[in-house]
């Protein structure tokens, strides 16, 4: 199954997925005889394909209790609620699957698809080289065998310059979300120099919902065809 | 709530936009790796850019002992090369752990240094002070807390290639056989906080940053 899986294109693994998902757990019936030929009637004319979407009710469905796609992305933070279980969105852990998990928040009516429709079939790579161990920092040895000094020194000398000193570079808050929905070189500049603050402020509203915009006009063909729901309603 | 007013008055005007102009320059990065690309990189390109300064991850998990924040950098690497110990870098890990969202109550700074060859990190503003010492060991202070520096197996996965034929095609072209990290390494710093140390009455709210000293 996996082998001939490997090679199926990504529509057709969610089509898969999807009808598995409609099977439910009853065994499988014996094939209908096929039905005797009838004249085929014309086609009713096709019903034109929306091509705008408004993509608020993505924005404000719920992804979690209490909490909208909206909030989870402004300000560009990882939110981390420790009454809740730690799985992303609530923080972040190694082995999250989080661009799809991402991907179906940001396309799905999750009133009808689960958030994980995505990671369960999985649409993107989900595994890792080698198993997380147990104990702290939980992440695995590096492969190969680069250099190292293995623990050694102890009388280090540290630059003391103070944080202003230093010219920012990067930020990073919610995967995958910023980083795909704000666009071209000198935008991304720009927020990468931003802060939370700034971001509730609004400033990259307009900008995340372009491009969660653009984006959705263009795949919401496949979602349909695939026979998931998006979280687009058409103008 | 105000986000959601801010979203509905903006989006009149972004819908105005057209497809073409959405078309350009569209980067192509994962959860931060190679973001921003005109600084760090692009996912098929870092030659002669600030590889130190990507930042690939943040992480932030708990268990009954403690909250855990962990931030990557400097990779998917060659797993050949060494970690990335750049001390002219400060990254930075803020938490907000009271009042608005998006204030730092804990800003907690991290440095490399050298002791001749060999490497050192030195992590400032966390509960009860400052921690340094060697990298790629573990190191522990009297109030519970630990850090560690060094290098490991990335695990984060991702077909960044599918993104870029998504964008390009308008038909969804990922392959989950294809991991453009895998078989990589990556520099960490992860950082284990007791609980009590971190944990008030609301939820925490975390993000990192990345900058190099003016030159």
């Amino acid at each position: 199954m996996r082998t001939s899986l490997r090679h199926m294109s990504t529509s057709a693994l969610l089509a898969a997925a999807v009808s598995l998902a409609g099977c439910g757990s009853e065994s499988t019936p014996a094939p209908a005889p096929p039905p005797p030929a009838t004249p085929t009637p014309n086609p009713p004319p096709v019903p034109p394909v929306a091509t705008a979407f408004d993509v608020t009710p993505c924005l404000n469905q719920l992804v979690v209790p209490g909490r909208t796609l909206a909030n989870l992305v402004v300000p560009d933070v990882l939110n981390l609620d420790v009454t809740k279980p730690s799985a992303f969105p609530n923080g972040r852990q190694y082995l999250d699957p989080v661009i799809d998990v991402t991907l179906a928040v940001i396309f799905l009516d999750l009133s009808k698809h689960s958030a994980t429709t995505f990671s369960t079939i999985p649409l993107g790579p989900n595994g890792v080289d080698q198993p997380l161990p147990n104990t702290f920092p939980f992440l695995a040895p590096p492969l190969g065998n680069p250099p190292t000094s293995g623990g050694a020194g102890s009388n280090f000398t540290f630059r003391s310059d103070p944080a202003s000193a230093y010219v920012r570079v990067d930020r990073a808050g919610m995967p995958g979300v910023a980083t795909a929905l704000v666009t071209g070189n000198a935008n991304k500049n720009e927020y990468n120099d931003d802060n939370p603050m700034i971001d509730a402020g609004g400033k990259w509203v307009p900008e995340l919902v372009a491009s969660l915009t653009f984006l959705t006009n263009v795949l919401v063909d496949d979602l349909t065809r695939l026979r998931l729901t998006p979280c687009a309603r058409p103008l | 709530m105000r986000v959601k007013s801010i979203l509905r008055v903006a989006l009149p005007s972004v819908l105005a936009l057209s497809a073409a102009a959405l078309l350009s320059d569209r980067g192509l990065e994962a959860a931060d790796h190679f973001d921003a690309p005109a600084r760090v990189g692009s996912d098929t390109n870092t030659n002669g850019f600030d590889v130190a300064a990507d930042i690939a991850d943040l992480y932030a998990f708990y268990d009954d002992a403690n909250v855990y924040v962990t931030i990557g950098f400097g990779g998917p690497a060659n797993i050949s090369l060494p970690g990335v110990y750049d001390p002219d870098m400060l990254y930075m890990i803020n938490i907000s752990n009271a009042g608005e969202r998006t204030d730092t109550e804990i800003p907690i700074e991290i440095r490399f240094g050298r002791d001749g060859v060999n490497p050192g990190i030195q992590v400032r503003n966390l509960p009860g002070g400052t921690i340094s010492g060697p990298v790629e060991t573990n190191i522990t202070a009297s109030n519970g807390i630990m850090v560690r520096a060094g290098l490991f197996d990335d695990p984060f996965f991702f077909d960044p290639q599918g993104l870029r034929d998504t964008r390009a095609t308008g038909t969804l072209s990922f392959n989950n056989k294809r991991d453009r990290f895998a078989m990589l390494n990556t520099t960490f710093v992860s950082i284990a906080i007791p609980r009590s140390l971190v944990i008030r009455n609301q939820p925490l709210d975390i993000w990192a940053s990345s900058a190099r000293i003016r030159s």
